[in-house]
């Protein structure tokens, strides 16, 4: 794997990202808007206890949506030592992408316009996606170049 | 490459990356201000409806998305301008340096707004959220929790630092990665065997 430090780095840094938006419950906080992972994301997320899961019976500092995009990108990062061993094609990379992206899409402008009422389980799924699949598009950037290509 | 060209290295390698980062991260800070005042706005003249969907959900959403592809953009338009050649560190580097730097800007020119132009802005707005939050359908307990939160948010505001102390590392990592897409899709990445 090319870059290993790197890979760490934002390893490390993701996974401090999912465990913060855990929220308060984790902490032994009772409330987590007053607490500093619901200070941490209150620029980024509206935060509405419907929208969100809670932890030991405190709402978590990210909406669902949120929360399973960040969830998806450490899942995806953690994919990365695998995918670069499968190397599958850019086209299956990009298809994924594609539908992740429009799989959020449709599932925001339903909700919006009614059509149907999206769950806090739908929209985690809806933002678990793009996350993996921004990470995947990435995974190529750590495929260590073969030194025989190099040479020729 | 000795301890020396190697602190050369990473000083040469800000003075690249600055202007991109600050260049791009400079205007996606002012983006993301102005949205985040119209909305705002919207929200303080706007009767309470009792919706989930208020403006300010809006502008959350909208300034997320939008300020996170400044790490992108910022790769993008050091590509074009200084050389094609970049590797993933450093692209990482210029995408945390373009986040860091609209956060620095949004709050900066927040903090202008609600100084010098309306200084009654921050207090409209909470009461008027206040007023949204009152007839959401929602249990007493955690009205009361978003309440207090808000009010906290009040005394808090005044804290420049504490503000992009929290603002810097969220939007410099989700900066950072979009900018790791931004070398995929345009820079001529460096080998290094």
């Amino acid at each position: 794997m090319r870059h290993p430090v790197l890979y760490l780095f934002i390893l490390v840094a993701l996974g401090l990202l999912v465990a913060a938006s855990l929220g308060g419950g984790p902490w032994g906080a009772g409330s987590t808007l007053q607490h500093w992972t619901g200070e941490l994301f209150r620029g980024i997320c509206h935060q509405n206890p419907l929208r969100s899961y809670s932890v030991n019976g405190v709402q978590m500092a990210v909406n669902t949506r949120c929360f399973g995009v960040f969830s998806g990108l450490l899942a995806g990062w953690l994919m990365i030592p695998v995918m670069i061993r499968i190397k599958p094609g850019k086209s299956v990379i990009v298809g994924i992408l594609l539908f992740a992206v429009l799989l959020q899409i449709i599932d925001f402008s339903g909700n919006l316009f009614e059509l149907w009422s999206n769950t806090n389980h739908s929209r985690f799924l809806a933002g678990t996606l793009p996350g993996i699949a921004a990470v995947l598009f990435i995974s190529e950037l750590f495929i260590q170049p073969d030194p025989k290509l190099h040479e020729q | 490459m000795n301890e020396q060209d190697k602190e050369h290295q990473s000083v040469t390698d800000f003075k690249q990356f600055f202007p991109s980062a600050a260049l791009v991260g400079a205007i996606f800070g002012v983006i993301s201000f102005v949205i985040g005042l119209y909305f705002g706005y919207q929200q303080i003249n706007s009767e309470p409806t009792g919706s989930l969907f208020s403006p300010m959900l809006f502008s959350g959403v909208v300034i997320c998305l939008l300020t996170s592809f400044a790490g992108l953009v910022a790769v993008w338009h050091f590509t074009k301008e200084v050389t094609s050649e970049l590797s993933m560190g450093q692209g990482a580097a210029l995408g945390f340096l373009a986040g860091a730097v609209v956060a620095v800007v949004s709050v900066l020119l927040n903090e202008v707004w609600v100084t010098l132009v309306d200084p009654e802005y921050t207090e409209k707005m909470i009461e008027s959220s206040i007023a949204a939050i009152e007839i959401m359908d929602l249990p007493e307990s955690a009205k009361d929790d978003m309440i207090d939160a808000m009010s906290e948010s009040i005394e808090q505001g005044a804290t420049f630092g504490r503000q992009l102390f929290i603002g810097i590392p969220v939007n410099g990592l989700l900066n950072l990665i979009t900018a790791l897409i931004g070398v995929k899709i345009f820079a001529d990445k460096k080998e290094s065997f």
